[in-house]
């Protein structure tokens, strides 16, 4: 038995696997899915999902979006997600170094751009973390 | 038959013309490249989020929004998605054609100089106008939705629905309706979204019934929006790919036609030329034989 396993950005598929689970953060708690799941609809926040499958464990970093389980299918959607052997350190800190920056001017933005600078924030620090755990 | 110098001439502006074509054609060539890429990354993004939520949408009973609500329909409201710039061929005009064809009530929203102009003109019902840039970044889209979203609940438009050059390949794009709101059938997006080549949508098989966390509510009012956003920013993105590529086709049958154009020209040149100094022979000979 076995789970379809897709994770979908606006930049593109960065996932598509078959799996044998998948822990993801939610918000309302990490969850984890096997085969059999009843069908959910659920919203990401930004964290480290992991994934079993054959052969070994995956983790990804992802920003917030939305996650959705039917049949033997998780397809998640989210802003941002990037595995963990792609994560570049020297881009993250300066990704963030930049929104922070940004942040300071925080005054004269609307509501929306702070919110996507907090995000990306959130993110490079993630992506950190997962990068540190390592 | 024209003096050598006169085609001179021409021939110069023709050169010219060429020239000019011929480096917009470049550059909408690579213009071209970066929006078919961004109108791609995105397309499986809007199709698992269209996937998603007609999954949801054949599952809520006695859940009411009025994303879902179908009221009758008096006026459409409909965004277009025009360029700012001509010289891309039919494109334009042949979304102006579908404007034409709609009957009854319609208000109307613009992106780009072109359909403000066109809007205007024909003293039809303008909302609003707005102007994007080229990479269509997602919070200015955002705006525009909600803005139309306002006027929907408001009860000022009935319909959300978006008129846009679709990009079929570099040399076809059509002008086509998306219906954003209500959100109705939408296999037909879904299918759209996935291309021809991917294997039709189907309902899933799965009818358990679906669970929300933490509460449909909470659900429906991040998720509802963010898909009305995210289909209209892949349109916009899926419009500028076939902005670009209709001006690069456009340029480059221009540029084809000078050349081709100047060939005869050049012809006409050297025979003018040559005409000239037979003349001038025959002129000496006969004066040599006069005197002689």
């Amino acid at each position: 038995m076995s789970l379809q396993l897709e994770i979908v950005t606006p930049h593109g598929k960065v996932y598509d696997e078959t799996v044998e689970s998948v822990v993801m953060p939610t918000t309302s708690g990490e969850v984890g899915i096997m085969t059999g799941h009843i069908p959910l609809l659920t919203e990401i926040q930004p964290g480290d999902i992991a994934v079993t499958k054959e052969g070994g464990v995956d983790h990804l970093a992802v920003s917030k979006g939305f996650a959705q389980c039917i049949g033997d299918k998780v397809s998640i959607l989210a802003e941002n997600a990037i595995s963990e052997d792609d994560i570049d350190v020297n881009e993250v800190e300066a990704a963030m170094l930049r929104a922070q920056s940004a942040l300071k001017n925080a005054k004269e933005m609307s509501e929306e751009e702070i919110n996507m600078l907090e995000t990306t924030v959130q993110y490079a620090s993630i992506q950190q973390l997962l990068k540190k755990k390592k | 038959m024209p003096s050598t110098k006169e085609i001179r001439g021409r021939i110069k502006s023709v050169k010219n013309t060429r020239q000019i074509t011929k480096a917009m054609e470049l550059v909408a060539a690579s213009k071209m490249k970066k929006a078919q890429q961004n109108a791609s990354s995105g397309q499986a993004y809007a199709a698992l989020l269209a996937e998603v939520l007609a999954n949801v949408s054949g599952r809520i009973d006695g859940i009411e929004h009025s994303f879902f609500e179908e009221r009758e329909v008096k006026t459409r409201g409909i965004l277009v998605v025009s360029t700012d710039r001509g010289l891309c061929g039919a494109l334009n005009s042949n979304l102006f054609r579908e404007i034409l064809k709609i009957q009854g009530d319609a208000k109307y929203v613009t992106i780009g100089r072109k359909a403000v102009q066109f809007v205007s003109r024909n003293k039809l019902d303008l909302l609003a106008e707005f102007s994007v840039p080229d990479e269509v970044p997602y919070l200015q889209v955002k705006q525009i939705v909600e803005f139309m979203i306002e006027k929907y609940e408001a009860g000022e438009i009935d319909t959300i629905e978006i008129l846009y050059p679709r990009f079929v390949n570099t040399l076809i794009q059509e002008a086509s309706f998306g219906k954003l709101l209500p959100i109705s059938n939408l296999d037909d997006m879904i299918n759209s979204l996935r291309g021809k080549d991917a294997e039709p949508y189907r309902e899933n098989i799965d009818d358990r019934k679906i669970k929300f966390e933490p509460d449909p509510a909470t659900i429906l009012s991040s998720l509802l929006p963010l898909f009305v956003n995210r289909e209209a920013h892949q349109a916009l993105l899926n419009a500028r790919a076939s902005e670009h590529s209709a001006r690069m086709v456009a340029m480059k049958s221009a540029k084809d036609n000078a050349t081709t154009l100047l060939d005869g020209l050049t012809l006409q040149f050297n025979k003018a030329r040559q005409a000239a100094i037979t003349q001038e022979i025959l002129e000496i000979a006969a004066a040599t034989s006069s005197n002689g």
